[in-house]
């Protein structure tokens, strides 16, 4: 199982990196300027945000004790898309730490939402779930209302960002997100064992000393931020928080001590190289990354369902 | 250990006035009819249910001002069901609950080991949860508790999903723990079971949210009181150096209790 475990961590590892050569020849003076600028910064972003994107999916299913949880079923995702189109789509000044600021405090609202709707204190995890489900519809409708008020050249900036895409020049974005991403990692990992305590029931976990209103607490706003910064950066990007956990579930067991690292790890490599797929796929043209993690996420989300059933069948 | 304690929930009176007493080394038995509050009362203990009324003491403190750590070192619970944490093997499972020692995992590790081994199970270790019996979860879930190395264990039917054998040892094993300090509260439904503890156990009866009644196990009165709370009569009949309680087969006539 351990063998499993390094083979997956330095399978993403490599897959990261190697993502970097992918795509026409990088041969001439223009190649260095292509790889160094262009490729590189763009695949340490993508390694960001989807490192944070799979750990704070998996931290999420582990938290609503649901399967099917993840920052963008329990709202969080909707709420950071909001924050940032609303910036967007009424071009408020300020420009990217502006949209940065509006998308965490959108995340944020949409949890705090959540467990403010589903009762805080001691409400059951399928009423955060159902409360985050509610949270996503109303912010998809306001969204939805934003971009018809918006003019039409802030709209299409809106609308192409809403697409989820990760192409940049320089290194920006790696400035930005890296002092956001790294230590939401970081406090998440150190709640590693109160989480698989808790994967016990929360009174049981209780009852074993995890203090459950304060892990609740962190994780979602840990995991806000992480979401809200991602968001306001690259757009809403789907999947990679539902799927990867579960892939990484399958490979190296429930173990939380693996499957969170991992998680992290796993998720950086799937979104670099959906991106790289996304920009050799047509060639001078790209398809926003949104699109591939959707295209590839949806059906191998069905398909990991239909197997875990045959396997709970058998 | 329980002051004075009530918990309602809306209207009802879940538990009314309840004192109970425990200290290291002492045995607790709590029984009662179904619905009668005993694990209630285990939750009030816990602190996972808000009270109405009363205090939960523990060594002289009022249980809300710990923390949940501080909780734990004192507050074991086996619960009625665990719900269980499918895909994760037995040895995780047990490992989870020492959640309130800040130890490497090695440390962890070897400590739920010992746990298994000592309820039987040490082979179970590597095994995930789904894959076993009841019975085998329930002893994977006692190995849990004593993982958790609390001064107090608070148990919910602990016979549960087990066989007479695994039974008598489970009891069996709870004496020890008595008798090396340990402080135990133990919900069951068979109080024959409690001849296995060598130890000698005080039976609390409840019924109806109240405490009907505080006895000696070796007691004369106990199958009188119990006739009491279960409304059916019981008889006592002698069986080697003590005795068991059992209902009274229908045709044989009870005094009217």
């Amino acid at each position: 199982m351990s063998r499993r475990v390094v083979a997956l961590g330095l399978a993403s590892l490599v897959l990261t990196a190697v993502a970097a050569l992918v795509g026409p020849s990088l041969a001439g003076a223009q190649g260095d300027f292509i790889l160094w600028q262009l490729r590189v910064p763009r695949v340490l972003v993508g390694a960001l945000v989807g490192g944070t994107l799979g750990l704070v999916g998996a931290c999420f299913q582990t938290l609503f004790a649901n399967p099917l949880a993840s920052e963008s079923t329990v709202g969080t995702t909707a709420g950071a898309t909001l924050g940032a189109l609303a910036a967007l789509a009424l071009a408020l000044p300020g420009g990217f730490p502006t949209v940065f600021a509006c998308s965490c405090l959108g995340a944020g609202l949409a949890s705090v939402a959540v467990t403010l709707v589903a009762g805080s204190g001691r409400a059951t995890m399928g009423d955060v779930l159902l409360a985050g489900i509610t949270v996503t519809v109303a912010t998809g409708a306001l969204s939805v209302g934003l971009q018809y008020l918006s003019d039409s050249r802030a709209l299409v900036a809106a609308s192409r960002w809403a697409l989820g895409q990760l192409p940049q020049v320089g290194y920006d974005g790696v400035l930005v997100l890296a002092p956001v991403t790294v230590p939401c990692w970081l406090l998440l990992l150190t709640r590693t064992r109160a989480l698989q305590t808790f994967t016990f029931g929360e009174e049981l976990a209780e009852s074993r000393g995890v203090n459950v209103p304060s892990l609740r607490r962190l994780v979602l706003a840990v995991g806000s931020l992480g979401v809200g910064a991602c968001v306001a950066w690259c757009g809403p990007i789907a999947f990679v928080g539902l799927i990867v956990p579960h892939v990484v579930r399958r490979m190296v067991g429930a173990e939380l001590r693996r499957v969170l690292p991992l998680s992290l790890l796993s998720g950086a490599a799937f979104l670099v190289l959906c991106d790289a797929l996304s920009r050799s796929l047509s060639p001078g043209r790209e398809l926003p990354v949104g699109v591939v993690t959707a295209a590839l996420g949806a059906p191998g989300l069905v398909l990991l369902l239909l197997r875990t059933r045959r396997s709970a069948a058998a | 250990m329980l002051n004075d304690v009530s918990v309602r929930k809306g209207a009802r009176t879940l538990l009314d006035h309840a004192n109970v007493e425990l200290r290291g080394g002492d045995f607790v038995a709590l029984v009662g009819p179904n619905g009668a509050g005993k694990t209630t009362l285990l939750r009030a203990a816990l602190g996972l249910v808000p009270l109405a009324g009363g205090r939960v003491r523990v060594n002289d403190a009022d249980l809300a001002l710990f923390g949940a750590r501080a909780r734990a070192a004192e507050l074991a619970w086996l619960p009625q069901h665990s719900p269980p944490a499918d895909a994760l093997p037995a040895l995780e499972a047990v490992m989870a609950a020492r959640y309130r020692f800040q130890e490497t995992t090695g440390a962890a590790r070897r400590s739920a080991e010992r746990a298994l081994e000592r309820v039987g199970v040490g082979r179970l270790a590597t095994a995930p949860l789904a894959t076993l019996s009841g019975g085998e979860r329930q002893r994977v879930a006692i190995a849990a508790l004593l993982a958790q190395e609390a001064r107090f264990l608070l148990l919910d039917e602990p016979a549960n999903h087990l066989d007479p054998a695994q039974q008598a040892e489970t009891y069996a094993l709870l004496g020890t723990l008595v008798r090396d300090g340990t402080g135990i509260l133990c919900v069951t439904h068979d109080v024959n079971l409690l001849a296995h503890t060598a130890a000698a156990p005080r039976v609390l009866g409840l019924a109806a949210g109240k405490l009907r009644f505080s006895v000696d196990y070796g007691s004369a009165e106990l199958s009188g009181r119990l006739s009491e709370i279960f409304g059916v009569h019981m008889l006592s009949l002698a069986a080697g150096s003590g005795r068991v309680i059992v209902p009274a087969p229908p045709d044989v006539g009870g005094p009217s209790a």
